[in-house]
């Protein structure tokens, strides 16, 4: 049976696409990251602080969970 | 190609550029320290000296984890090689033995430690560069 790991997906290409075609260079510098990070959150590749996805948020005028989503389960502790 | 990743590169490139030149040394010159060759090290201080350190260079939460996690990375090999030469001697010449290392020896020792962590360090930043979860 496959495990489904918890993950977070962005739609921060897309989200580029719907505001002008923004480059990955203009949002760096509005979120205050290089463009090498935002490189690496669109390939899913790093997980952004809460900080970090608020910022970007910001930067495309949307609440934080239009840009990110959770995905999987949540894990049972008790 | 971000700073960070120049930086490991151009580390890297020291330790190995060190160690050919420390291989060449003990094997065709035969007189003299080989540990002066160690000198060459300080050419990884040269990217530190034009802007990686600035206080106005912006570092990134990506960067700085990366940073960490590869510091982390080569002080824990160097801790790791630390606990094994001493189990090794140890074992070797016995726990109540007493060593006397010439001075020469002793700085040797702590050039390959720093050779060791500056290459661990270099490699961890590269390859943590390149890809997985929260790299």
């Amino acid at each position: 049976m496959p495990s489904q790991e918890p993950e977070i997906k962005n739609h921060i290409r897309r989200l580029r696409f719907d505001h002008g075609e923004m480059t990955q260079d203009q949002l760096a510098k509005q979120a205050g990251v290089t463009r090498h990070t935002i490189m690496a959150l669109e390939a899913g590749k790093y997980f952004p602080s809460l900080l970090l996805a608020f910022r970007i948020a910001r930067v495309f005028g949307a609440p934080v969970e239009q840009v990110f989503e959770y995905v999987g389960q949540v894990p049972d502790l008790l | 190609m971000s700073d960070s990743e120049k930086w490991a590169w151009w580390t890297l490139g020291v330790v190995v550029l060190t160690i050919a030149v420390y291989g060449a040394f003990v094997a065709f010159v035969k007189s003299g320290h080989a540990a002066l060759v160690f000198g060459l090290l300080a050419l990884a201080a040269l990217p530190a000296s034009r802007r990686r350190y600035f206080p106005c260079r912006h570092f990134d939460e990506r960067e700085r984890a990366i940073a960490i996690k590869a510091a982390l990375v080569g002080f824990y090999a160097c801790w790791l090689a630390f606990a094994g030469l001493i189990n090794a001697i140890g074992f070797i010449k016995g726990w109540n033995a007493t060593l006397t290392v010439p001075v020469w020896t002793l700085i040797e020792t702590l050039c390959w430690a720093l050779i060791l962590v500056l290459g661990v360090q270099s490699l961890t930043t590269l390859v943590l560069y390149r890809g997985g979860p929260h790299a």
